[in-house]
């Protein structure tokens, strides 16, 4: 049920958006050639579809493959970092200047060492991505309950069956969290990485060459497919959440155990 | 020859106490927390500890469960040292420490998932011992969407599943209110006949002790130690009727004159 309403509460928004644009380009008298409607964005993106369509595909593979070694990265220093305290003072500082470093600086001298292919832009989301994470994965893990976790020692528990059977669930709600920012913030390191690139065939590029043409529906088009990459992702994120956390939405398992 | 030393063994074990404690003691630093304790505890008992806020209770508890070493002394379980090691005591709190993630039934097997991972032997006793005792339709029930008295049912069941012959409880009951915890007092003594375990009860509520027990050690303010040792000499089972027995008053009495003079009030 609630998922169903949040479908419907997406829906709603979707028309929301489209209807404040469509209003602002009619009643603002905007020029075509500034901003386009929805339609003329739409009408340019099926135009294009033959060329859009590979790109986008390349777009997410770095979006996808970035968050998941992001992802991978930032939950291995998160609880590294939360089992090991000195190890968390000498490396959450070196973590915090990874972050202070522009990422527009940072994407060409990674595109001088890694080249032209998937990799730099698969290393400049995963920068990204990673530090929400990792953070999350901390903070999830500092508030374990420290009696559950008392109890837990008191049943005689090894340090990493309590991992697994305590401190993991505890901290789920947390790392997601984590990565659902990371999950928004995965396509713009993507695009970031292509521009950096600036050569071969990719969205960011194929945008830019529609912008020197001053082809206005051609670049909001393009925009809406790397918003549309991003959000997916984001929705996927939502979804494994959805269907890990049950207890957070239902009252009644639909099974009491694993046996019965 | 070789019969009769074997009954004489049997007999021996049953009249042996479950738990020995001898000068056992605890200090933090310069802090005495628990002062040279000695008491038994005998096998099916009900003992209770009552005693003023922070006389030292938990500590005993907490080196009881292994959960902390005492500084001296020993902590004997059915003849073996315990002292420093977990996982031979059944151990409960006042909060019920449910895992909002896992059913209730997966809550009672929270034990062997802790240890050795759940089999279907697991899931099966646990949800017998939940029929049992009045959780059978909440199986399936995230724990969220319980009552307290009904978690804390949940979290003795829990505790029961660990097999282990002596529970702790520390104040299970505390947090609940008056009607719950009148209800919960009658179901814990219920479980406590039918399972044949043996009760260590830790309660602010002298009522509550009284009612409870077989025999109710006070204890005095920091550092801990037992100023009176009071076996309480009413029928079992016990009913409602007996909270205005003349003994329970006696024994109330003579509790709270020695609580009442220990923190110096009244």
């Amino acid at each position: 049920m609630r998922f169903r309403r949040n479908l419907l509460g997406s829906f709603l928004s979707f028309v929301v958006v489209i209807g404040v644009w469509q209003a602002i380009i009619s009643f603002g008298h905007v020029a075509p050639y500034v901003a386009p409607t929805p339609l003329d964005a739409w009408r340019s993106i099926v135009e294009n579809w033959s060329h859009l369509w590979p790109l986008t595909l390349t777009t997410a593979k770095e979006t996808v493959f970035g968050f998941g070694a992001g992802a991978a990265l930032g939950m291995g220093l998160g609880v590294l970092l939360s089992k090991r305290r000195f190890v968390q003072r000498v490396i959450y500082p070196i973590l915090i200047l990874s972050q202070a470093i522009p990422i527009i600086a940072l994407a060409p001298p990674l595109v001088l060492v890694l080249g032209f292919g998937l990799t730099p832009k698969v290393v400049i989301v995963a920068w990204i991505v990673f530090f929400p994470v990792t953070v999350s994965v901390l903070d999830g893990l500092a508030n374990v309950d420290r009696d559950l976790l008392m109890l837990a020692r008191a049943y005689g528990a090894s340090p990493w069956r309590t991992f697994l059977a305590i401190e993991v669930p505890s901290a789920s709600a947390s790392l997601f969290s984590g990565l659902k920012i990371g999950a928004t913030y995965a396509v713009t390191g993507a695009i970031i990485g292509e521009l950096a690139a600036s050569s071969g065939s990719s969205l960011a590029m194929f945008q830019h060459a529609q912008s020197a043409q001053l082809d206005a529906a051609g670049v909001y088009g393009t925009t809406l497919i790397m918003t549309a990459v991003g959000m997916s992702w984001f929705g996927l994120i939502t979804l494994v959440e959805f269907f890990t956390t049950p207890w957070k939405r239902r009252s009644i398992a639909r099974r009491a155990g694993r046996h019965i | 020859m070789r019969l009769v030393s074997l009954s004489l063994y049997i007999e021996w074990v049953e009249l042996s106490p479950v738990l020995t404690l001898s000068n056992t003691e605890k200090t933090f630093g310069a802090l005495s927390a628990v002062a040279r304790t000695s008491f038994s505890v005998e096998r099916g008992s009900f003992v209770s500890i009552v005693g003023p806020s922070g006389c030292g209770k938990s500590t005993l508890f907490n080196m009881i469960a292994g959960l902390e070493s005492p500084s001296g002394g020993s902590i004997e379980l059915n003849g073996g040292d315990i002292s420093g090691r977990t996982g031979h005591v059944g151990y409960m709190l006042q909060k019920d420490l449910l895992a909002p993630w896992r059913t209730v039934l997966g809550n009672i097997t929270m034990g062997p998932h802790l240890t050795r991972g759940v089999t279907r032997e697991d899931e099966e006793r646990g949800a017998a011992l939940a029929r049992q005792y009045g959780l059978g339709e909440f199986l399936a029930h995230y724990p969220d969407a319980l009552s307290g008295g009904m978690r804390q049912r949940v979290a003795l069941m829990r505790t029961l599943m660990t097999d282990h012959e002596l529970l702790l409880l520390d104040e299970p009951f505390g947090a609940l209110d008056a009607q719950t915890r009148f209800e919960m007092q009658h179901w814990l003594l219920d479980v406590w006949q039918s399972t044949e375990r043996t009760v260590l009860f830790v309660t602010h509520d002298v009522d509550e002790a009284i009612f409870l027990s077989d025999r109710i050690l006070v204890l005095s303010e920091r550092p801990g130690r037992i100023v009176l040792d009071l076996p309480i000499d009413l029928p079992r089972p016990r009913r409602t009727a007996m909270l205005t027995d003349a003994a329970f008053m006696g024994a109330k009495r003579e509790i709270l004159s020695l609580l009442h003079h220990e923190s110096g009030e009244q």
